[in-house]
């Protein structure tokens, strides 16, 4: 029989070790799947919020108390959002713990890494959209970093939020951002970094010929095996967004000086810009906002072109000697965000 | 294809049976909440869904009907959350918006209660600057006592003040601040004595119950707000007890009357028949108790309704006013609580400073009439002209009149 055209968009046969669950977490697959929802629920609630100062917190209450289902598909879009960011960053150590970034990968990476920053930017601009009391400081205190960047930060601070007062004339831009500026390049490149994990031979393992297993299953059960995976994550997801609602806060105050009083009673981060919100407590904001979190992008960026190449058979497997700077690297970088985000949250 | 049923279509089959039920319990979970109930105020013309659970609330007076004003409007609140927290954070004033650190914004604007002088719609600026909210002759005669002022002259309130246009020669009431006191007891004082000015709250036990700002006085019970304020409500702060000078603490009531007559007035004062039997708004009028607008010392000084504005003297009969002009506030007041059906033509008695007394009437044979503002009461009296009393003119005080007229107890 001719395969469908699901089936069709992956390849007749695959390596099993390609498929198994321990060997890619599944982290991949998981984050198309959220990124499916999170666009559904998105256009869903495109039908009911307002961007516009003055009406955003109260659309975003209309669709979470008065629309039909509305609260579940809200609760729905952030808990694929908050859980997008975990399989993401999950996906990355994968890709680094198993040395699955080299050649012929290296670019790949480059798209993978790419795709995640701006998974990063949605959420936080997401995270805006709500518009509420809660918001105002982390708008304000991300766009002002943008203004410590010499020679550039103006017209960067011009460009997110065209360069008004954050709290009052920033929501547009974000909304624009949020739904096509940010969007429309995650489509872009996650289709490409799709095509290039197939045109660079499927998911990392050692090359046949120092390959132990060369067992391989069909796109049928692939395609078997991701319905299953969808239905788990969906039940999952479905039973999340049941009974924890997604944060909402009141209305954006309309005057600048109670703008300016809700401000700062909400002077938090949302929760994955807490490691940076950590740090800026230490000192200059142009150090400590931009030049060591962009600094550690670069870093992990280049783990495929400065460590030395790991040897072809440990090319998909779990911690091989040959790539130990990178994993040591990768970890190290995990276990400061980690640690700086814990000590902000006991703060 | 595969006709023979395999692991995967078992595992297919229970993952289904899973994804059913949770999506289930998801519309069950949704049938369990409550249909959201609206209402458009025609005042702002924004939709509020308050009711969804406050339905039972009775409506708060017949000057602020909810079709009106809604709910928000003067509570404050999130008005599209149906979830009680986030529907209630921003509510002014928690459940009282009448509180006066917000009553500005849930009370006030030109057509409501912060408006001109000339519209008579100068309410909080009358209120604020009462003797109730400034607390300012106790004040005075405190510092004054231990020292710390020359003169009897109010210079501070519980929270500065400021009338620009004043009447009394005050203009200006700074901040009381215990703390920067220098004698021992005015700092006590702070300490202990300052719970029974319309911004505190009142001392812990039933006697003392009333809310703050407004609602002190108007609300007597639960999501009310009323002119017709039983002399219990006033009780919730006077006649409770004594303040002890040398230990600078209030003293409470131990008495537990169960009569009228024993509760109204404290144990040793003396009074009339009619000042236990009439509430304490039938005599006093609005200006002495919720302020004129202007600051003053103490409470002698903006007290000035005695005996005779309804008895009137040997010599002269109380003022009276015929109510010729339909816009008379006389109106508007048994408009607010209408215990009578006051007409154009009605004659009234008037204090001396022109406030009515509405609910009062000049009857035909020269006697009046008055009907209690809090119990519907209907009351007949006489001028003292004509009469065998025996006061001299210059003798107003109604402890002169007791002389006679105190009701044996």
């Amino acid at each position: 029989m001719r395969p469908s055209f699901f089936h069709h968009l992956h390849p007749p046969t695959i390596p099993t070790a390609q498929a198994r669950w321990r060997h890619t977490l599944a982290a991949g697959g998981t984050a198309i799947f959220l990124m499916l929802i999170l666009g559904v629920t998105g256009i869903l609630e495109m039908f009911y919020y307002i961007p516009n100062p003055e009406e955003a917190a109260l659309s975003v209450q209309t669709i979470t108390y008065l629309v039909p289902f509305g609260g579940f598909i809200r609760n729905l879009h952030y808990w694929s959002a908050q859980l997008l960011l975990i399989v993401s960053a999950i996906h990355l150590l994968r890709v680094v713990f198993t040395a699955a970034y080299s050649h012929p990968r290296r670019f790949n990476y480059l798209l993978g890494l790419t795709l995640f920053v701006i998974v990063i930017l949605l959420d936080f601009t997401g995270y805006i959209l709500r518009w509420d009391v809660d918001i105002c400081y982390p708008l304000l205190t991300g766009t002002n970093l943008l203004k410590t960047i010499p020679l550039i930060g103006d017209a960067l601070h011009r460009i997110a939020i065209g360069g008004g007062d954050a709290c009052t004339s920033g929501l547009l831009r974000m909304y624009v951002w949020h739904i096509f500026g940010l969007t429309l390049p995650v489509i872009i490149l996650g289709v490409w970094h799709a095509f290039r994990v197939r045109r660079d031979g499927g998911i990392a393992v050692p090359p046949p010929q120092v390959r132990t297993d060369n067992a391989r299953i069909s796109r049928n059960e692939l395609v078997r095996r991701e319905v299953l995976a969808m239905f788990v994550i969906g039940i999952a997801l479905i039973l999340l967004s049941s009974f924890a609602p997604a944060p909402i806060a009141p209305a954006m105050p309309t005057t600048p000086a109670a703008i300016g009083a809700a401000a700062s009673q909400s002077a938090r981060a949302p929760w994955f810009f807490l490691w940076v919100q950590q740090m800026l407590k230490w000192g200059d904001p142009f150090i400590f906002g931009i030049v060591i979190p962009i600094g550690i992008l670069v870093l992990v960026a280049l783990i495929p072109y400065i460590f030395p190449k790991p040897a072809d058979s440990d090319i998909g497997t779990w911690f091989p000697k040959s790539n130990r700077f990178a994993q040591i690297t990768i970890g190290l970088v995990s276990f400061i965000v980690i640690l700086l985000t814990l000590l902000a949250n006991a703060k | 294809m595969q006709n023979k049923p395999t692991t995967f279509h078992f595992l297919l089959l229970i993952a289904s049976g899973l994804l059913l039920a949770a999506l289930s319990f998801l519309w069950w979970n949704d049938s369990r909440q409550p249909a959201p109930i609206s209402l458009t105020p025609t005042l702002s013309g924004e939709t509020e869904y308050c009711l969804t659970c406050h339905v039972d609330l009775p409506e708060i007076s017949a000057s602020h009907p909810a079709d009106t004003f809604g709910c928000v409007s003067c509570h404050g609140g999130e008005r599209l959350a149906l979830n009680a927290d986030l529907a209630h954070s921003t509510m002014r004033g928690g459940a009282n918006p009448s509180d006066f650190s917000v009553v500005e914004a849930s009370c006030g604007g030109s057509n409501c209660h912060s408006g001109s002088e000339a519209d008579d719609r100068h309410h909080i600026q009358r209120v604020m600057t009462s003797v109730q909210s400034t607390y300012a002759g106790a004040i005075a005669s405190i510092r004054y006592t231990f020292g710390a002022q020359t003169d009897l002259n109010a210079h501070f309130g519980i929270q500065a003040v400021i009338d620009e246009q004043s009447k009394t020669g005050i203009s200006s009431l700074e901040t009381f601040n215990p703390v920067d006191e220098a004698h021992p007891s005015i700092q006590k004082f702070g300490e202990e004595c300052l719970s029974c000015h319309l911004h505190a709250e009142p001392r812990e036990g039933e006697a003392y119950a009333r809310e703050t700002g407004c609602a002190a006085c108007h609300s007597t019970k639960k999501h009310t707000l009323t002119t017709a304020i039983p002399y219990t409500q006033c009780n919730a702060c006077h006649n409770r007890g004594n303040y002890d000078l040398r230990t600078m603490t209030f003293v409470e009531r131990t008495d537990h009357p169960t009569q009228r007559i024993d509760d109204y007035y404290q144990p040793i004062a003396q009074f009339t028949q009619c000042e236990y039997t009439l509430d304490c708004v039938d005599c006093h009028t609005r200006s002495e108790v919720m302020g004129d607008g202007d600051i003053h010392n103490d409470q002698a000084s903006i007290e000035y309704v005695q005996c005779k504005t309804c008895h009137g003297t040997l010599e002269e009969l109380p003022l009276t006013k015929t109510l010729t002009d339909p816009n008379d506030i006389a109106f508007t007041l048994a408009f607010l609580n209408p215990i009578k059906d006051l007409k154009l033509g009605d004659t009234i008695i008037v204090t001396e400073k022109g406030e009515p007394l509405w609910n009062t009437k000049v009857l035909p044979d020269g006697t009046y009439e008055m009907i209690g503002k809090a119990t519907n009461q209907y009351f007949t009296f006489r001028p003292v002209m004509g009469t065998a009393c025996e006061q001299k003119p210059d003798e107003q005080e109604s402890h002169y009149c007791h002389e006679c007229h105190a009701v044996e107890k």
